[in-house]
């Protein structure tokens, strides 16, 4: 198993798609660190416009933490979608060439390899992930320097430098949640449809419907807390004044269950399908 | 025997794709499978190597190497961004096999590829990717190798080469080959036994010479005199530029050829059988 994931990752890093993908994240990256800057500007004339009239406030409140924070609410639709292609395409790259037969015509289980094949996806994740916050806080911090946090979600919260730095970095950790899960959606979708167009298509489709429903409010408190696309918010709740570790916890445990249970699906229909 | 497959069976929706294929193949034995297009030679060998389940029928592989298959399926399948050395490394690795830059040069050297070439295999004409399949599957030293099409899409040279290669691995490393086409030359002289498939059932098998001769109905004839030959104005005959072809009902070329030779004037030169397709591909009367 570990010489698979050993060569699944040597394949993915050996093909240029791969660089496209991680140059195109980086793009990605800086138009939504530029949005972010003018969006904080924007954010900071609307919310302390009236405050500013009672109360005096000492330093740059456009730091590069509410840049960071800006970014975060970025990065949870733009970034997944160009990780899905990428990811799905580990597969269904293998389904055109006809590489999974050439694979399987090897003393290798289907099992072994599909597992692999989820794993390597996670891996590829976890280091785009890496070098997003890497360079995120970087980059913010060397154009627009540290300093307090302002968020408005039930209110207007303000968090020193320090706090602000803590919190971001728990945040980014629990939405990388959100972005295994779509990792491993992406390899179940190509299990499934296995020409890329079409996978494409789907993933794209199955991020705008995740995105949308987000948004929308259910009375039931067991929607809430189990329908998956409610799930992937979970690092918003970082900023609430109290962090409500036991919500994040309890939607993060259910996240990754629905993460295990997509794998798992993938995986019994590729063992069950023939290589034709 | 290494390999014994009975009665399989295989469906397609209402499709019957395969309908109670029975085939054997011995060690250092070489099969050819022979069909048209779509008779069922693909799915049977994607049976044989486990990629596609069968619906009925028993599949026994009497080995107990740690690979006892290897094969391609129509056109080699390769990394194309991945050089030769670099793809012999990631099918050896993926089976565990850790071989060194030493083995892997030598397993290139073997198939006829040369350890120095860096570039992509997507560069390389379909000979070379051809060798380079073969290099794979030949990983890990299976006692069977499956070859569906090896030929499709070879010149001429790289079909000889290629045969050539086939027969060494069959007598020197005692490989037992199954090896399909719907080209009758390129089997013709390479197999010891030949399968006829059609329709998804197995019409015809034996000795590959016997099944060729059984289909056999006409004759290419070359040399000099044959135009004015008595015996030939007797037979069915059709004039060819420097040839002529000679079409018989029954077996009875050696006849013919005595015949020929015994007459004064006439000197034969070649005498090449044309198989009748249509005769080799029906079914062989119960």
């Amino acid at each position: 198993m570990r010489n698979l994931i050993r060569t699944e990752l040597f394949k993915i890093f050996k093909q240029r798609k791969t660089f496209y993908a991680i140059a195109a994240v980086f793009v990605l990256e800086a138009f939504i660190m530029v949005s972010a800057y003018f969006q904080g500007r924007e954010f900071l004339d609307v919310f302390l416009e009236n405050l500013r009239e009672s109360f005096e406030f000492q330093g740059n409140l456009l730091n590069g933490n509410l840049i960071i924070y800006l970014v975060l609410n970025s990065f949870w639709f733009h970034i997944p979608l160009i990780l899905m292609i990428v990811v799905s395409g580990f597969l269904t790259g293998e389904y055109k060439d006809r590489t999974v037969e050439a694979v399987l015509l090897q003393p290798v289980s289907k099992q072994q390899y599909i597992i692999s094949k989820y794993i390597a996806a996670l891996v590829f994740t976890a280091f785009i992930l890496g070098i997003l916050i890497l360079s995120t806080f970087l980059l913010s911090y060397l154009f627009f320097g540290k300093g307090d946090l302002v968020v408005f979600l039930e209110g207007l919260s303000f968090y020193n430098s320090t706090e602000a730095f803590n919190r971001l970095m728990i945040a980014f950790l629990v939405g990388s949640l959100t972005m295994f899960f779509y990792a491993v959606v992406s390899i179940t979708l190509a299990v499934l449809f296995q020409e890329a167009t079409v996978t494409w298509i789907v993933a794209a489709l199955f991020l705008i419907g995740t995105t949308l429903l987000l948004r929308l409010e259910f009375d039931s408190k067991w929607v809430n807390s189990l329908f998956f696309p409610k799930l992937t918010d979970s690092w918003q709740y970082v900023f609430f004044s109290e962090i409500p570790f036991r919500t994040i916890l309890n939607k993060s445990l259910v996240l990754i269950a629905y993460t295990g249970l997509i794998a798992w699906i993938g995986i019994r229909v590729f063992q069950k399908r023939d290589i034709t | 025997m290494i390999l014994d497959a009975r009665d399989v069976c295989k469906t397609y929706g209402s499709l019957e794709v395969l309908k109670g294929v029975s085939l054997s193949l011995n060690r250092s034995e070489i099969c050819g499978l022979i069909g048209p297009n779509g008779a069922g030679k693909s799915t049977l060998f994607r049976i044989l190597l486990g990629l596609v389940s069968r619906d009925s029928g028993t599949l026994e592989i009497h080995s107990e190497a740690s690979k006892p298959l290897g094969g391609i399926i129509e056109k080699p399948a390769l990394y194309g961004y991945l050089s030769a050395f670099e793809n012999l490394r990631v099918f050896s690795r993926i089976q565990g096999l850790e071989l060194n830059r030493a083995d892997i040069e030598s397993q290139l050297l073997q198939v006829g590829l040369s350890p120095l070439r860096k570039d992509p295999v997507r560069h390389f004409s379909m000979g070379m990717k051809q060798r380079l399949g073969l290099a794979i599957a030949l990983l890990n030293e299976p006692e069977c190798v499956i070859l569906d099409e090896p030929f499709s899409g070879l010149d001429p040279m790289g079909i000889r080469t290629l045969q050539d290669e086939i027969r060494e691995l069959a007598k020197s490393r005692g490989i037992g080959i199954l090896i399909s086409s719907h080209n009758l030359v390129e089997l013709g002289d390479l197999c010891d036994r030949l399968y006829v498939i059609n329709q998804g059932e197995i019409v015809r098998e034996g000795p590959a010479r016997e099944i060729l001769q059984q289909a056999a109905r006409s004759y290419l004839l070359y040399g000099t005199g044959l135009e004015s030959s008595t015996t030939l104005a007797k037979a069915d005959i059709e004039q060819r530029t420097g040839s002529i072809v000679l079409h018989l009902e029954e077996d009875s070329i050696h006849i013919i050829i005595q015949r020929l030779s015994a007459e004064p004037g006439v000197i034969l030169t070649a005498c090449v059988p044309q198989t009748n397709l249509t005769a080799l591909f029906e079914k062989t009367p119960e």
